[in-house]
């Protein structure tokens, strides 16, 4: 019983600090983004199952983990407040061409970052973009002016 | 003459209201920084040793022999540490006796102990250890080695008694609570 609760309140804490750090770290892989992400895991560990060395540990924490999982997507899905809580909304970064500083602050992102992720879309200059929305899961999506 | 303002549609499921404008209430970048105390109070409480496991000293004295005992008062399942008694002696002390609530046993491993007592037993289920002669002047060291089992949880009051014999000299009331 112990393992499920303790990998029960870690999946609950994962997600709301996840949600909190903002979506930049999750998409970005820069230096500290990476140390977060590679150690949060063996961290996380230590703490769910403990000196537990057994398979049936690994199952209990795994299945509560899967289990935890399908709820909120199932919640997600059926209500759109719990959606927005546990995903977020997208947020458009760029329209017709000009930043929306505000909402570039509010992700902690800069013009460059944008216009480094335009130039994977093989986008050159920011007048070529029609709106550059951050999507819920920290990817931009680019749609192009016509 | 009227000016009509042409204003771009958000894409398809966007509005410009929530995703660009931020007007919702839960979209203040003031509840994400609000949020975000959380975590750092964790931090700092964290740092101010509310989760344990720095040593703290207690103490108890009387005219015969001073007691005290050295462990963390806040801890977390799983840690290991070493609480160390010390018995230092104004007068002689012929049969020095440490008797320890069960809460130094109860939801703990013990690991070990140095020096092995010259006599262990129970009373009323608390753990006593008897260590002999103590002359004036001198003191006694004890530790024991201690794991908090991974499910424990909650507070463990960790009184300790010295005795000479069935005469007891001093009693240092202390507790822990172990965070989950």
């Amino acid at each position: 019983m112990d393992i499920v609760l303790r990998a029960a309140v870690a999946y609950v804490f994962i997600i709301f600090l996840l949600r909190i750090i903002g979506r930049r770290e999750l998409s970005t892989l820069g230096p500290s983004d990476l140390v977060l992400l590679v150690v949060m895991g063996d961290l996380i560990q230590n703490g769910v199952t403990q000196s537990d060395q057994s398979v049936t540990g690994v199952f209990l924490a795994v299945s509560t983990f899967a289990m935890l999982t399908v709820a909120f997507s199932m919640m997600s899905f059926k209500s759109r407040r719990i959606q927005t809580v546990v995903k977020g909304t997208p947020l458009i970064l760029i329209q017709d061409g000009e930043p929306i500083e505000a909402n570039l602050r509010a992700e902690r992102l800069k013009v460059e970052d944008v216009t480094e992720q335009a130039r994977g879309q093989g986008i050159e200059r920011l007048d070529e973009i029609k709106w550059c929305v951050l999507e819920a899961s920290g990817t931009m999506s680019f749609i192009k002016a016509a | 003459m009227t000016q009509v303002i042409q204003v771009a549609d958000a894409p398809q499921t966007l509005t410009l209201k929530t995703n660009r404008d931020r007007r919702n209430w839960w979209q203040s970048p003031w509840l994400r920084r609000g949020l975000l105390l959380v975590p750092s109070a964790l931090i700092v409480l964290a740092l101010l040793n509310v989760f344990g496991q720095r040593m703290v000293t207690a103490r108890a004295t009387s005219s015969e022999a001073t007691l005290s005992v050295t462990a963390p008062d806040h801890a977390r399942s799983g840690v290991i540490y070493a609480a160390r008694f010390r018995v230092t002696a104004r007068e002689d002390v012929k049969k020095a006796t440490l008797v320890l609530d069960s809460g130094w046993a109860d939801g703990y491993t013990v690991n070990g102990q140095a020096p092995q007592p010259i006599s262990q037993g129970s009373s009323d289920g608390r753990l006593v250890y008897g260590f002999g002669h103590i002359p004036a002047g001198h003191s006694l060291t004890f530790w024991l080695s201690l794991q908090v089992n991974p499910t424990t949880v909650g507070e463990h009051h960790q009184s300790v008694d010295l005795y000479d014999g069935r005469r007891l000299l001093a009693t240092v009331r202390r507790s822990v609570f172990v965070f989950p």
